[in-house]
């Protein structure tokens, strides 16, 4: 693995489920900008654990190209799993909420998708990374604000040892600085939040 | 401070893994992952629930 300005050459085999995301965001990439964000993050870069759900945030997208998306969402044989009227997907996308994708026949893992509209959410886009792997690319959420969110944000186990996991294996690379960002910006979300 | 063995244990393979893959070649590491990633997908075929039953379990909105 190596760790190039805003981009990480991997070179790994890729996993089912790395061939399953890489199947997704290639049709999701035709409509809007997105990003991986979370726990998939931890598992593209090498974590051994599983996932039920793979997340991902999208830059707001009208309605009729939302429409477009979905069609050709379910033609590559995924399905939503809240509702099959692309018209209700939309409108919960737009309330803030997640719709879920899964391959026909499946549950999990699926594609957890929400519209970045936060505040915190501005710069998602901008401080993306991009993973080169055999089989094209994957955007990424910046590892500081990877590393800060399941440290100061979610804080489960599960989220404080994928953080300590990321940090382990980006040690060198890392900006402290922008972590200490993510950090104070966190504290003002969870005040908002509360 | 309680402290909770099984908690430091996971860690510290979270930690000693993360050594591995630093030192090691993606081939290497990689191997190892793909073969545990690829069996726990054929598991998930396996899902005991459906999207109805997920959803409300995972209190969501739904039209299911």
């Amino acid at each position: 693995m190596e760790f190039i300005g805003k981009k990480i050459r991997l070179n790994k085999p890729l996993t089912e489920l790395d061939l399953l995301v890489l199947k997704f965001i290639r049709i999701l990439e035709k409509y809007v900008n997105y990003v991986v964000i979370s726990g998939y993050v931890s598992i593209l870069l090498g974590r051994t654990r599983s996932t039920e759900d793979v997340d991902i945030y999208i830059r707001y997208l009208s309605e009729d190209k939302f429409l477009e998306l979905v069609k050709e969402i379910y033609v590559n044989d995924f399905y939503c799993l809240n509702t099959d009227n692309p018209n209700d997907m939309y409108d919960y996308l737009k309330e803030g909420l997640a719709v879920r994708f899964a391959e026909k026949g499946q549950i999990i893992p699926n594609f957890e998708v929400k519209f970045a509209k936060k505040i915190i959410d501005t710069d998602l886009f901008e401080e993306a990374l991009e993973v080169e792997t055999e089989a094209g690319i994957i955007k990424i959420s910046s590892l500081e604000r990877q590393i800060a969110f399941k440290k100061y944000y979610l804080s489960s186990v599960k989220d404080l040892e994928d953080a300590s996991y990321v940090e382990e294996i980006a040690r060198g690379y890392l900006n402290q600085e922008k972590i200490k960002k993510y950090k104070e910006l966190i504290k003002i979300l969870m005040k908002d939040d509360a | 401070m309680m402290l909770n063995p099984r908690k430091d244990e996971r860690m510290n393979f979270v930690l000693y893994w993360a050594d591995f893959v630093r030192n090691n070649s993606d081939l290497v590491w990689g191997k190892q992952q793909k073969r545990l990633i690829d069996s726990l997908m054929q598991n998930a075929k396996y899902f005991p629930l459906n999207a109805k039953e997920y959803l409300d379990l995972k209190k969501e909105k739904h039209k299911r």
